[in-house]
C-alpha cells in the first residue's frame, strides 16, 4: 500500500512539477506569477486534442505542434499583455492583474467557439498498466514522468551553459544591469516565455491524455503554483522538488489520513514553509535565482 | 472629437446591448403584452450540456404553444440568462430576472445554486421550479419551514438514495459499499447520506469513505484504498466528468467492483471520459429517453434540433412549463400568491413526463418514478424502472 501511495504520489507530482517549471520560469525573470500560464496549457491541450482527432496526426507530430503553437501563443500573451505594462515600468500587481484578465478572457474565448463540452483524447495506450513489484502505474504516467523529466533537464541544461541561457540568468539578476552589458531585454523575455510555453505544451497534452480538455482546466494549475512556490519562485530544480513532494504529501495524506483534509494538509504544509523559509526551499532572494 | 466619437460608439454600443437583451426568445405572436417567464440556466460551464437541452426543449414548447394563441391570449416570452450552475451568478441573475418582471421562473437546475436563488426569488415572491433539483432543502428548510413560492417538478434525494441502496443489496447482491463524493457538492454529500442510510438498514457495510474537491482530476489516491477495502461497489454520486475519470483511474488500479452513481451521471461525457471502464456501471436516472411514454416527444425534438436531448433536465423544465401554464388559465393571472396556492394543490395535471400531483406541505411531486440505467457496448441502455 504504501509503495503504491509512494508511486501514485510522483505520478500527480511529476505533472504539478512540469507545469510549476514554466511558473517559476516566467517569475524568475519578470518577478510576477503568470497566471495566464494555466490558459496557456488549456489553449495547449486543446491543441493537441484537434491534432490528434481532426487532423488525424500520429502522437509524435501532435506533441510537436503542440508544443510550437502553445509557444507561439505564450510568446503573443508576452507581447500583447505584459510589454507594454513593461515598457512603462508598472508594478509586478498590474501584470498580474493583466494576468488574470488575459486567463479569464482566454477561457471565455474557448466557451464561445468551442464550447463547454469536454474533450476526451483518443487513448495513447489501451488501459496499460505497469507492475511495479505489486503496485500499479499507468504506462501513460512513466512515459510522462520520464519526457517531462527530459524537457526539464533539456531545459536546465540550455540555461545553465548556453550564451543565451546566461543572457537569461543575467536578466533575471538584475535586468538593469544585464541590460547595459548589452544583453537585449525583449529577446530574452520573449524567449523566456516562449520556454515556458513550449513546456505548457507539453503540459496541455499530458494532461488531456490523462484526464481531458475543457475550458477551465487552467486551474488545476493552482496547485502546480503552490508546489513553485513551495520550491521556491523562479527555482527551476525547486519547481520539481517542490511538485514531487507536494505530489506524495498528497498521497499519503489521502491514504493516510482522510482524503477530505488533503487539501488542509497542502496549504498547511505551504504557509509552514513560507513561515520558516520565506523563499521557499531552494529559492534564493536576490542572488541567482535560474 | 475623438472624445465625441468615441461617446457615440459607447451610446450605440449600449443601445445595441440593451436590444439585445430585451430580445429574449419565442415568438411574439399577439398584438398584447406577453407573459414573461424566467429561465435560470447554465448555458456555460460543466452543466451546459443539459442547459442546452432545456434551453432547445421550452423553445420547441413555447413555439407550439403560442402557434396556438398562447396563455389567456397572450404570448409567452422567455427571459433566459446564463447561470454557469454558479450560485453568486445564480443570485445576479434571479435580480435580473425580478427586475425584467417574469411571473415565475424555471430553473436552476442544481440544488445547491438554486437554493441561492431562493434568497432572491422568496422576498420578491417570484414562483420558482426546480428542474432536477433533487435537494430536500430546495423547498423545505432544515428546520422544517416550508418555501412558499419554491416547487420542483422531480424525485428528491432521499428517494433516489433509496433506489441506488435498494438497487445495490437486492440487484447487485452488495453486502461491502464504499462512498465517494464530491465534498464541495450539497447533491453528492446529501445523496450519499441517504444511501449510507438506506443501505446500512438493509444490512450491508460501508468499508470505506472517501472524497475529492471540485475541480479535481486525479483521484488515484482515494480508489487505491477504496481498492484496499475490498468494497463490492462504489457508489458515486458525482458529477458525469468526475465519475467518468474516476472509473478510467479505479480500473487502471485493477479495481473490479461494481460502479453505481445518480442522475447527474446521465451524459454522454461519462462514456467519453471514462470509455471502457464505464461498461456495466449502473445509475439511477430521474427519466429516461427509452420511456415510451415520452417517444413521440424525443422524435419531435430529435427533428427540431437535429439530436436526442440530453436527459433528464428537459424533460422536467417542460413539466415545470406545463405547471406554470395550469397556475396561469386557472387563476386568470399571474398573482404569485393565488398561483402558488393552485400549484400545491394540483391533482393529476397532465404534463409531459406523466401525470403530476404536489404535495402541500413539501411541494415536491408524488408519485414519481425513477429508473435505473446502465451501460452496454457504450450506449446508455435502460435496465429497469422503479416506482
Amino acid at each position: 500500500m504504501l509503495m503504491q501511495t509512494l508511486v501514485t504520489g510522483i505520478a500527480v507530482g511529476g505533472v504539478y512539477a512540469l507545469m510549476a517549471v514554466g511558473y517559476s520560469l516566467i517569475f524568475s525573470i519578470l518577478n510576477f506569477s503568470n497566471f495566464a500560464y494555466g490558459s496557456i496549457i488549456m489553449l495547449g491541450s486543446y491543441v493537441g486534442f484537434f491534432s490528434l482527432t481532426s487532423f488525424g496526426m500520429p502522437f509524435p507530430l501532435a506533441l510537436v505542434v503542440t508544443m510550437l503553437v502553445a509557444a507561439l501563443l505564450s510568446f503573443l500573451n508576452e507581447r500583447i499583455s505584459y510589454s507594454s505594462l513593461r515598457k512603462r515600468k508598472a508594478p509586478s500587481l498590474y501584470f498580474m492583474i493583466s494576468a488574470m484578465g488575459t486567463s479569464i478572457f482566454l477561457e471565455n474565448i474557448v466557451y464561445a467557439t468551442i464550447g463547454a463540452s469536454f474533450k476526451a483524447y483518443p487513448p495513447l495506450f489501451a488501459q496499460a498498466t505497469v507492475d511495479l513489484g505489486g503496485s500499479t502505474i499507468g504506462k501513460l504516467d512513466l512515459f510522462a514522468i520520464f519526457f517531462s523529466a527530459a524537457a526539464i533537464l533539456v531545459m536546465h541544461y540550455f540555461i545553465k551553459h548556453s550564451r543565451t541561457g546566461i543572457a537569461i540568468r543575467a536578466a533575471s539578476y538584475d535586468s538593469t544591469i544585464a541590460q547595459i552589458n548589452g544583453v537585449n531585454l525583449n529577446y530574452v523575455i520573449g524567449l523566456v516565455f516562449v520556454l515556458a510555453g513550449l513546456l505548457a505544451g507539453i503540459s496541455g497534452v499530458f494532461l488531456g491524455l490523462k484526464y481531458m480538455a475543457y475550458p477551465t482546466m487552467g486551474w488545476i494549475t493552482n496547485k502546480a503554483y503552490v508546489s513553485a512556490v513551495i520550491g521556491g519562485l523562479g527555482s527551476l530544480p525547486g519547481a520539481v522538488v517542490g511538485g514531487l513532494l507536494l505530489g506524495v504529501l498528497e498521497s499519503l495524506i489521502s491514504v493516510y489520513i482522510r482524503s477530505t483534509i488533503r487539501d488542509v494538509f497542502s496549504f498547511t504544509f505551504l504557509i509552514t514553509v513560507l513561515l520558516f523559509m520565506p523563499s521557499g526551499l531552494f529559492g534564493k532572494y536576490l542572488e541567482e535565482k535560474v | 472629437m475623438l472624445k465625441k466619437t468615441v461617446s457615440f460608439l459607447l451610446v450605440c454600443l449600449f443601445t445595441a446591448a440593451l436590444t439585445a437583451c430585451g430580445g429574449g426568445s419565442g415568438g411574439n405572436s399577439g398584438g398584447s403584452d406577453p407573459i414573461l417567464i424566467g429561465h435560470e440556466v447554465a448555458l456555460t460551464g460543466g452543466s451546459a450540456l443539459w442547459g442546452e437541452s432545456e434551453q432547445n426543449a421550452l423553445d420547441m414548447e413555447i413555439e407550439k404553444i403560442n402557434a396556438a394563441g398562447g396563455v389567456l391570449g397572450r404570448p409567452i416570452e422567455f427571459k433566459r440568462y446564463d447561470n454557469k450552475a454558479d450560485q453568486t451568478e445564480a443570485v445576479n441573475v434571479a435580480n435580473r430576472l425580478v427586475a425584467d418582471g417574469v411571473c415565475a421562473i424555471i430553473g436552476p437546475a442544481q440544488s445547491g445554486v438554486f437554493i441561492a436563488a431562493t434568497s432572491v426569488t422568496e422576498p420578491a415572491k417570484i414562483i420558482m421550479i426546480g428542474t432536477t433539483t433533487t435537494n430536500e432543502k430546495c423547498t423545505v428548510d432544515d428546520d422544517g419551514s416550508l418555501h412558499p413560492y419554491n416547487f420542483r417538478t422531480t424525485i428528491i434525494d432521499s428517494y433516489q438514495g433509496l433506489v441506488a441502496a435498494n438497487f445495490a443489496v437486492e440487484d447487485l447482491g452488495s453486502t461491502k459499499a464504499a462512498i465517494f463524493i464530491d465534498i464541495g457538492s450539497d447533491y453528492s454529500q446529501g445523496l450519499a447520506a441517504h444511501f449510507r442510510n438506506v443501505y446500512t438498514q438493509l444490512g450491508g457495510t460501508i468499508v470505506a469513505d472517501e472524497a475529492f474537491r471540485s475541480e479535481e482530476l486525479d483521484y488515484r489516491a482515494q480508489l487505491g484504498k477504496i481498492k484496499d477495502s475490498g468494497a463490492d461497489l462504489v457508489f458515486m454520486p458525482t458529477m458525469q466528468k468526475e465519475a467518468g475519470l474516476a472509473m478510467k483511474q479505479a480500473r487502471e488500479l485493477g479495481l473490479t467492483c461494481n460502479f453505481l452513481g445518480g442522475d447527474a451521471w446521465a451524459s454522454v461525457e461519462l462514456v467519453e471520459l471514462g470509455g471502457a471502464a464505464t461498461e456495466g456501471c449502473f445509475y439511477v436516472n430521474l427519466a429516461s429517453l427509452e420511456d415510451p411514454n415520452l417517444a413521440e416527444w424525443v422524435a419531435a425534438y430529435n427533428t427540431k434540433w437535429g439530436k436526442n436531448p440530453v436527459m433528464p433536465n428537459p424533460v422536467f423544465a417542460v413539466d415545470a412549463l406545463y405547471v406554470i401554464i395550469d397556475a396561469i388559465e386557472s387563476t386568470g393571472g399571474t398573482d404569485p400568491d393565488e398561483m402558488a396556492a393552485h400549484i400545491e394543490n394540483i391533482r393529476d395535471l397532465k404534463v409531459l413526463t406523466g401525470y403530476i400531483s404536489f404535495e402541500p406541505e413539501t411541494h415536491n411531486p408524488t408519485g414519481k418514478s425513477a429508473v435505473i440505467e446502465t451501460v452496454k457496448d457504450g450506449e446508455f441502455t435502460f435496465y429497469k424502472g422503479v416506482s
